[in-house]
């Protein structure tokens, strides 16, 4: 099993709930699941500290949220803004500056 | 029957000036999650107890939650965002607020204002009449 939120993690939940919640509103639950299941279990997280994330990015203005009554129950659906968009494509950049880093790294002989 | 201590968890949020907007807020998600969660272990054919404890370890240590809301200064209320403006803006809301508190209170609590209302005239009313007769005595002696 993947272990739960390793240090290099950081910013990686940010990018994934944008990515996820560009594509339609989500609320925790179920953006937990998707996530389950767009990184094959790659990525375990601690599935109650997706709400602290999911405030945060709500009070930077990168997310909105709305109250919607579903099958007798009131979930809570989080959905990007314009600000999220934004902040998703410069995550995306970011991240695949790294990988392109990495990738080159590993591929390059090892020095003494 | 095992439960996430989330009244423990409001309690430290609340204390630590996470503003109540976001905790109460984030405990009924938490809640709904805890729920899912037990329904779906139901659903696959698990019992209750079975269910609820997977529920728990899939939620995850309360504090880390706790911890990841606390390191957002931006989920703090404003009061402790901006301790000295609350400082001058809450004296001065309270002191506005006073003249109405008697007729916010008085609504629910009338016979009981009343009651206490004419006990103060009786014993302002009293002490001004001892007041009367020792100034008469001092006066007439």
């Amino acid at each position: 099993m993947a272990q739960t939120n390793p240090p290099f993690m950081t910013g990686v939940p940010e990018l994934l709930l944008l990515r996820l919640l560009e594509q339609q509103e989500m609320y925790g639950y179920q953006l937990v699941r998707s996530i389950r299941q767009v990184t094959d279990d790659a990525i375990s997280l601690g599935e109650g500290v997706i709400y602290p994330a999911l405030h945060g990015l709500e009070r930077k203005g990168a997310l909105k949220s709305r109250r919607k009554a579903v099958g007798g129950r009131t979930r809570v659906y989080y959905s990007l803004t314009r600000k999220g968009k934004q902040r998703l494509a410069d995550l995306q950049q970011d991240w695949q500056r790294i990988q392109v880093g990495i990738t080159s790294a590993l591929e390059a002989p090892a020095h003494a | 029957m095992p439960r996430p201590n989330f009244i423990g968890l409001r309690r430290e949020l609340l204390h630590s000036g996470i503003s109540p907007r976001h905790v109460y807020r984030a405990i009924s998600e938490l809640d709904e999650h805890f729920e899912d969660l037990v329904y779906a272990g139901l659903e696959d054919g698990r019992d209750r107890i079975v269910a609820e404890r997977n529920a728990m370890d899939a939620l995850g240590d309360l504090g880390a939650v706790s911890r990841a809301m606390r390191h957002q200064p931006e989920l703090k209320g404003w009061a402790w965002r901006h301790p000295r403006l609350a400082m001058f803006v809450y004296p001065l809301a309270c002191i506005a607020a006073l003249p109405a508190v008697p007729v916010i209170a008085g609504v629910q609590h009338a016979p009981q204002i009343a009651r206490w209302a004419i006990c103060l005239l009786v014993g302002g009313f009293v002490t001004a009449l001892m007041f009367l007769v020792l100034q008469l005595s001092i006066t007439l002696t």
